[in-house]
């Protein structure tokens, strides 16, 4: 969190030496230390493309090859086989250099051919003359064409072919880049260069490739530095541990066990959505094929009900539309008091409704993801420069809505998470799952908040005559909101990664939705984040429980609520007190 | 006959040494004599094993980038042996091409390599049959009547072989 807070100053005076400009004072400054954020914050990786790759590769090799004083392609060899740690070969290689010698395969003096004016071919048995037969450091010698068919037949088999050794059976002499590229055809040296460099990347323990279709970079990270989201260049947002997309809050364990449940049952959850009701009795899903709305569920349910309002069918009769319109449910529908969501909650006590509780809130964001990335590209590709003409602004001061736009990117990703979250967190713990709730209710409606003004009043002034005024405050209102969203959505992170530890009364995450939900002023966002970014809400025993310890208050379990008196019963929410888990209360 | 590769040469070398000066243990010859690529071998029973005695016979099939890639053997006789597979297919570690392990758990002197003939394969064979493997077995049924039932392996056994007699 300290280097969170360095590149937060950082960021903000290399910006005000960089422009000096203070027409837009704090809020400019505060764009582009979003755009820091975004793209810096956590640099505990770097991103490598090819040329980076092979330097590296190379330096390594280079530098094995010098301490070790031995050719460049015993180097490598040596070094593939630790895993293309320089340091563990050094540490191997000092401790025992014969038997390092002996498991990868090199010999300390190559061993001459024998000088005879012709030889046998071991492979094709064939006589050649010497100057057509080849040999490892070992002398076992074969002839050209036998070697290419050897090297050949190693490399199309795949990444093995890096560890290729002398043919000769009773031989462990390793076979180095030098020889492939002697012998093997144009095609085939190729294939080894490229298995190398693979090889480089993926046998290493702090490198790996990014995970996105069709990207070539990979990813240099430092092990054992925290955060394991990772940005890369092309874009593609993944997490470093499990290479699934990003997925903070949700650790890797419960990703990989959703993402399981969803392959295996989103399908059929899809069409059941699509097709089915739920018996209100049994709640097993019945498909309506054809038929009045009286519905009798299959035996051993048997019960009777009424397809629209889902009520039972015995309060059916003329007065409420008979057979085929449920008068109930038109009225209910249209006052607004048909109540989906409390149906919905009752319902979710059955396994499957409750999944796919979850699985839709989690599918929709996820498709909104989709939708705000390609509503990104566009706004770079084509509405930028429009607004750009429209507003008379150069480009470079819009970044702030392009800043906007990632905002809400990332957070659709964090909220479709959270319903993954929600699904794995136990029914029992009520007062977390409240909190959670509430906490995922008001990121919803703060991202509804930017989005809302990031799409709609945006094409106001890209689709204005000319430049308007209002324009200022608009940059204002959008840069604030963003940052105020991104505040939100980094709290919410940290509360559900801690497992909602400090859920009691003065949480400061209810604080910070309070600042974002009263829209206020900027600089009082801005004082609430530089808050946030030094203070640790979640301060270790909180409120909750310190004053609980004192004997002379206690909190109430579910609701939170504090209370002084001795009663054993919450006045908020009736909740019963729970004294077991704190002896001291007792008293 | 098909055109000469260097497969097809070296097989057909070592098919015109092997009846030149013949191996102790086994005899080998074409299956056809219009394809170099499918031998048939007869094994005799290793002396002092329980296969003793027995004449097995097997097929053997190059493929066309011999001696790059290994053969595969099948014995066409009944078979009892941890190393067999039930269908007759012979698993041994040196009949792996070196692809098949990129880890390279085996040793480079178990694996296939581009050195071994007719000759070497079958010599492999005949000391597999005088000592099974059973740590990583083809055939588990006989693996474990190996392991806990050697007599009833060792009944099976020269019923094979006997029946390997009879059908000469």
């Amino acid at each position: 969190m300290d280097s969170e807070d360095d590149d937060f100053h950082s960021g903000g005076t290399g910006m005000e030496s960089d422009e000096g400009d203070a027409d837009y004072g704090f809020v400019e400054n505060d764009s582009d230390d979003s755009d820091d954020i975004i793209y810096h914050r956590h640099q505990n990786y770097t991103i490598l493309g090819e040329h980076d790759i092979i330097r590296l590769q190379m330096e390594d090799i280079n530098r094995v090859s010098q301490v070790l004083s031995m050719s460049r392609d015993d180097a490598c060899i040596l070094l593939r086989h630790y895993k293309w740690s320089v340091n563990r070969v050094h540490d191997e290689w000092f401790a025992d250099e014969e038997s390092v010698r002996k498991a990868v395969g090199l010999l300390e003096k190559p061993i001459e051919m024998p000088r005879s004016r012709e030889m046998t071919c071991g492979i094709c048995f064939e006589v050649y003359p010497c100057n057509r037969m080849r040999s490892a450091a070992c002398g076992h010698h074969f002839c050209n064409s036998c070697w290419e068919g050897y090297i050949g037949t190693s490399i199309n088999d795949g990444p093995g072919c890096l560890m290729l050794r002398c043919p000769d059976p009773d031989c462990s002499v390793a076979i180095g880049q030098g020889m492939i590229n002697v012998v093997a055809t144009e095609e085939d040296k190729k294939k080894y260069a490229r298995y190398l460099l693979r090889s480089y990347i993926e046998d290493n323990r702090k490198t790996k490739w990014c995970p996105a279709p069709g990207c070539e970079f990979a990813v240099d990270f430092v092990l054992g530095s925290g955060s394991y989201d990772i940005i890369c260049k092309c874009s593609h947002s993944f997490c470093w541990n499990c290479t699934e997309e990003a997925h903070r809050p949700v650790d890797c364990r419960t990703v990989a066990r959703w993402i399981l449940k969803n392959s295996t049952e989103s399908e059929n959850m899809n069409w059941i959505l699509a097709n089915s009701k739920p018996c209100p009795k049994c709640k097993r899903p019945i498909e309506k094929n054809q038929g009045c709305m009286h519905i009798t569920c299959t035996p051993p349910c048997k019960f009777e009900f009424c397809w629209l309002c889902l009520g039972p069918w015995s309060d059916h009769g003329e007065k409420t539309g008979g057979f085929y319109a449920c008068n109930r449910y038109e009225a209910a529908k249209q006052e607004g008091m048909y109540d989906e969501t409390e149906r919905r909650r009752e319902m979710a006590k059955n396994s499957l409704e409750r999944y796919t509780h979850y699985y839709e809130r989690w599918a929709t964001n996820q498709a909104s993801r989709q939708k705000a990335l390609s509503d990104l590209q566009d706004m770079q590709a084509v509405q930028l420069e429009k607004l750009s003409d429209k507003q008379n602004q150069p480009e470079s001061q819009l970044k702030f809505i392009i800043e906007a736009w990632l905002q809400i990117v990332e957070c659709r990703r964090v909220l479709k998470w959270t319903y993954a979250y929600g699904y794995y967190l136990p029914e029992s713990e009520y007062a977390k799952r409240e909190f959670f709730e509430y906490l995922q209710g008001e990121a919803e409606s703060g991202l509804e908040r930017l989005h809302q003004c990031a799409e709609k009043e945006l094409q106001g002034f890209i689709e204005a005559e000319g430049p308007t005024k209002e324009f200022n405050d608009f940059r204002t209102k959008l840069a604030g909101l963003t940052s105020v969203t991104r505040n939100y959505f980094e709290n919410l992170v940290r509360a559900l990664e801690t497992g909602l530890n400090d859920v009691g009364p003065s949480s400061h995450l209810a604080a910070c939705s309070r600042t974002s939900g009263s829209g206020g002023s900027i600089s009082r966002a801005k004082s609430g984040k530089s808050k946030v970014v030094r203070s640790s809400a979640f301060r270790p025993g909180g409120p909750s429980r310190s004053s609980s310890d004192d004997g002379t208050h206690w909190s109430c379990g579910r609701c939170t609520f504090v209370h002084v008196n001795p009663s054993n019963i919450c006045q908020m929410c009736g909740h019963q007190r729970q004294t077991c888990a704190h002896p001291s209360d007792n008293q | 006959m098909a055109a000469q590769t260097q497969a097809s040469l070296l097989l057909l070398k070592q098919l015109k040494d092997l009846s030149k000066s013949p191996v102790d243990g086994f005899s080998a010859g074409l299956v056809d004599d219009s394809n170099i690529f499918e031998w048939s071998v007869t094994i005799i029973g290793p002396p002092d094993t329980l296969y003793e005695g027995g004449y097995f016979n097997a097929i053997m099939s190059f493929p066309e980038n011999y001696p790059n890639s290994p053969p595969s053997v099948r014995f066409t006789s009944e078979m009892w042996h941890p190393n067999v597979y039930p269908d007759g297919r012979v698993c041994i570690s040196i009949l792996h091409a070196p692809g098949d392990d990129p880890s390279g758990y085996e040793l480079a002197s178990e694996r296939w390599s581009p050195v071994h003939t007719v000759e070497s394969i079958v010599l492999s064979i005949i000391s597999m049959l005088s000592s099974p493997n059973d740590e990583s077995p083809a055939n588990i049924e006989a693996a474990k009547e190996w392991r806990e039932k050697r007599d009833d392996f060792k009944k099976k056994v020269s019923r094979i072989v006997r029946r390997s007699q009879e059908m000469l």
